[in-house]
């Protein structure tokens, strides 16, 4: 029958197609020839491995790069890129999680600490060839610090609500001179990413500078000053990134790093995808996994020729809050300085021991063995026991003890006078409230339920309510219509918990979630934290700075402000075939040292 | 027809005004905007906040940023997006050629094997072809796309027959025409099968049906009484006629999977106008959300224009003036 022979074609081309496989990877290409002279001032790196060049890293991402400008850019699919293309005055080390020499060989800071000045390395080049100097460091401060363009990184250029004033007396020194002593200034100057001065002028002064560097900008056309530069885009499907020619550092053989030749960023919208991508062999590492994974991407370790790397707590926290905010902005029905929770609820979530109450209530064991599935810690600050630098084991909180939370509750007068199994406070309210969290987060909503049964049993109705992410936002910020919200936060590279958590410690700031934007502080415990914080932010005393920080967490946790909730282990699978791989808890896991990441074989694979 | 035609496209233009205003409308009402998720990061200060939203003109009041837009869209211009600083129209283009392909691949799923089913299951009908034919269609149709789509990427994945995704390999630049029209049929199968086997099950039975009516009918009586053979008689008298309604439906269809394809490409990671749309409004990224709505109406309500020249094209006793 002829329409049977028509389906009958329709399956044969559709059985050919298939059985084209995975044959339609590419081959070896040549080795690569280093063209171009090495700066006087090349930075020897230590590695592992003495790697060859050659070679491409197929990572994903879920969505594409939004602009390879890197002082506009400020989400992470556009940073995880820029970070590679750009480089700073200074570098930080994820792995030993110290600061490091960047574009500067060598600072000087003056005795009063006021003063920095910079060396830049002689010989420097952008991804072009052009001279980099200090001309270009200037350019850059006056772009981050312009009035209208208004970049996120100018927040970080500023101490004590004043910017630096920066000049340069040669070519190959910048001085930048400070109000008040700065903590992380080294930090700072890790983040301002240095931008060629000879491409992006004209269209700064034009007024132009937001647009310029944007995606659809040639390739060729977008110089760089970092170890990377762009070698394609192609919109929701790919960024390739390629050796910039005149890079600076080199291994101890005096051979110029990047060895590999070819970065790619694949877009995969989703981590189910992502898993299957890999799993295919399409993707060389995923830097997020969930851990319900963990145990999977163990046991195919051996067949896929990967490892997964357990890179032990992770830096992002979960806790949640209660809402202690008040009416900052008067409106109608909304009086200047009223509780914006009712005022009986208000009466119970503004005392520490009611907080408390809630927090020994909670068997953080058992949503470790649940919605982790094992693999997390208990945590207890913004520093979690992934920090190397400013974890400080000796704080701790308030762990489960649900009989000392019942005698916590009890000692406020609630009771169970109706024997509903629910307290009741002495105006014979019922204890009850709801927790918020995003409702696209699987490991928040499964805590949330855990916590609603852990609460349950010391008498307190809690009712878990995930809701939109956006909606959550305009809760906690704008219409404060909520009584707990469960949320988390992520560290900042350099994961200084002082320096980059200042808007969340700070009475005043605007992620201070429990009572943002406080005219002053309304507890004495926050006064004294906002005084640390600034203490804390303007001394280059490592020591000064961890006793303070250790007195923050106290006052934190004494206060329980945020109830702590577990922290995620961290594991990651990367193939075998790559050298000096090094995965840290440090956004970006995998690619922070990627400029010394080779192929192990030459390319072409099962 | 010339007329009918102008004056159809006249009426894009209000459609096109109301669907902007409803966008707009919804995008306001929604909780938060673009700035939300930057506002969640503590190293971002309310200044640096405040400098955004005036730069964005969110700090105006929403009826003149609602003005300024259809100002604009009247002057041909879609505005920027906020997130890439970068012309919608130009974020949009790439996007938009990348559905119709998947469109077009979807109708062709669709077309080539409805007719030939439909016409099996006809000539056939009542056996067991038949029911077999409907069952599967009919099964497939109750299947959510989501879940189509995510089993065959497993089955990609398992088998390493077809790519897990994407619209081309990353070797695709070094390869050659012949390379790189292979290589994309190949990222095109499984999408094309998800968003093509859903309207697959309507389009079977209308095949099925409308040959059936027209083999009953006396012209084809008299064909067989001739003693032409029964293959001369379906394929050269009868379907010529009984295809013909279906002509009308495949403008309809088409624009209808431009819309059905959104879904595909966000589990494929085909790179078209839904994953950008998807990204645009889980952002909060006004303009861009604004911009993909309006691309997408306008490819439905041409696709719709088209099936109804096709149909005057196709049937005579339909004039427009």
């Amino acid at each position: 029958m002829r329409t049977s022979g028509c389906v009958g074609a329709i399956g044969a081309g559709l059985l050919c197609l298939a059985s084209a496989g995975c044959s339609g990877r590419s081959g070896a290409v040549p080795a690569r020839v280093d063209a171009h002279p090495l700066p006087a001032d090349t930075m020897t790196l230590a590695l592992p491995e003495l790697g060859e060049y050659g070679g491409r890293f197929v990572i994903g991402q879920t969505s594409s790069p939004k602009t390879f400008n890197p002082i506009m850019s400020n989400e992470s699919s556009s940073n995880d890129v820029n970070n590679r293309l750009y480089a700073a005055l200074m570098d930080y080390d994820n792995g030993a999680m110290r600061d490091t020499f960047g574009l500067a060989r060598a600072y000087e800071m003056s005795a009063d600490g006021l003063t920095y000045t910079w060396h830049l390395r002689r010989g420097l080049c952008f991804s072009d060839g052009h001279p980099l100097t200090a001309e270009d460091v200037l350019f850059t401060f006056e772009v981050a610090y312009d009035a209208t363009l208004h970049p996120a990184v100018q927040d970080l250029l500023s101490i004590g609500g004043k910017h630096f004033e920066v000049s340069a007396p040669d070519s190959y020194t910048v001085v930048t001179r400070i109000a008040k002593p700065y903590a992380n200034m080294l930090g700072t100057m890790a983040s301002l990413y240095i931008v060629p001065k000879h491409v992006l002028e004209a269209s700064f002064r034009r007024g132009e500078f937001a647009s310029a560097y944007r995606v659809s900008t040639p390739p060729e056309s977008i110089v760089t000053s970092g170890p990377w530069r762009v070698k394609q885009f192609v919109q929701n499907e790919k960024t390739v990134i390629a050796p910039n020619p005149y890079w600076y550092r080199t291994d101890a053989r005096g051979r110029r790093l990047p060895y590999l030749d070819e970065v790619v960023f694949l877009i995969v919208p989703d981590q189910n995808t992502a898993a299957l991508k890999f799993a295919a062999g399409d993707l060389d590492a995923i830097d997020q996994v969930k851990p319900e994974d963990y145990k999977t991407y163990a046991d195919g370790a051996k067949a896929g020729d990967y490892t997964l790397h357990d890179l032990g707590p992770g830096m992002t926290t979960n806790f949640f809050w209660f809402n202690l905010n008040r009416v900052r902005e008067a409106a109608p029905g909304k009086k200047l300085g009223a509780t914006q929770v009712d005022r009986l609820k208000y009466a119970w979530f503004s005392n520490p021991v009611f907080r408390r109450a809630v927090s020994m209530a909670i068997d953080r064991e058992a949503i470790i063995r649940g919605p982790f599935f094992g693999d997390a810690v208990k945590n207890w600050s913004t520093a979690t026991a992934g920090n190397k630098t400013w974890y400080t084991p000796e704080v701790g909180g308030s762990d489960y003890n649900p009989e000392e939370s019942k005698k916590l509750l009890a000692s406020l007068g609630f009771k169970d006078a109706n024997a509903d199994g629910i307290l009741e406070d002495a105006q014979g309210h019922a204890l009850r409230f709801t927790l918020k969290t995003n409702s696209d987060n699987n490991v928040r909503k499964a805590m949330a339920n855990l916590i609603k049964d852990d609460l349950a049993r010391v008498g307190i109705d809690c009712l878990p309510a995930p809701v939109e992410f956006n909606t959550l936002i305009t809760n906690l910020r704008q219409d404060f219509q909520y009584d707990a919200i469960l949320l988390g936060l992520q560290s900042g590279v350099p994961p200084d918990p002082v320096g980059q958590g200042q808007n969340t410690l700070r009475s005043t700031g605007l992620t201070h979630f429990w009572n943002i934007k406080q005219p002053k502080p309304e507890t004495e415990a926050e006064a004294r934290i906002d005084q640390l914080v600034e203490d804390n932010l303007t001394t280059t005393d490592f020591a000064k700075r961890r006793s303070d920080w250790v007195e923050i967490q106290k006052l934190l946790n004494d206060e329980c402000f945020v109830v702590w909730l577990p922290t995620q282990i961290i594991k990651v699978p990367v193939r075998n075939r790559f050298g000096n791989v090094q995965p840290t808890v440090i956004p970006h896991r995998l690619l922070w040292n990627i400029e010394r990441v080779f192929m192990k074989a030459r390319p072409g694979r099962a | 027809m010339r007329t009918y035609i102008l004056r159809r496209l006249l009426q894009i233009v209000p459609l096109m005004l109301g669907i902007a205003a409803l966008t707009f409308l919804l995008l306001y009402l929604a909780p938060g905007d673009f700035l939300n998720t930057m506002a969640e990061n503590p190293q971002i200060s309310p200044e640096t906040l405040e400098a955004m939203r005036r730069n964005f003109g969110l700090d105006r009041p929403a009826y003149v940023q609602f003005l300024l837009y259809i100002g604009n869209l009247l002057r041909g211009d879609f505005g920027e997006s906020f997130s890439r600083h970068q012309p919608v129209f130009a974020v949009l283009r790439e996007g938009v050629a990348n559905t119709l392909v998947l469109a077009v691949a979807a109708a062709l799923v669709t077309w080539g094997l409805a007719i030939p089913l439909g016409v099996w299951a006809a000539v056939r009908q009542d056996t067991w072809v038949d029911r077999v034919l409907s069952f599967g269609a009919f099964a497939w149709l109750s299947v959510p796309e989501v879940l189509s789509g995510l089993l065959l990427l497993l089955f990609a994945a398992r088998t390493g027959w077809f790519p897990v995704g994407g619209m081309h390999s990353l070797d695709w630049d070094g390869m050659d025409a012949f390379g790189k029209a292979f290589d994309l049929a190949r990222h095109l199968v499984l999408p094309a099968i998800v968003v093509g086997l859903i309207p697959l099950a309507a389009r079977m039975r209308q095949m099925r049906a409308n040959l059936l009516d027209v083999l009953r009918l006396d012209y084809v009586t008299t064909a067989r009484a001739k003693g032409l053979a029964e293959r001369d008689v379906i394929f050269k008298h009868a379907l010529r006629n009984a295809i013909n309604p279906l002509i009308t439906l495949f403008g309809y269809t088409l624009g209808a999977l431009v819309s059905g394809s959104f879904v595909a490409e966000v589990i494929f990671g085909w790179p078209g106008l839904g994953r950008i749309t998807l990204e645009a409004i889980l952002s909060q990224d006004q303009y861009l959300v604004m911009g993909a709505v309006l691309m997408a109406s306008a490819m439905l309500v041409l696709g719709n224009l088209v099936a109804d020249l096709m149909l005057a094209a196709a049937d005579p006793r339909i004039a427009y003036e």
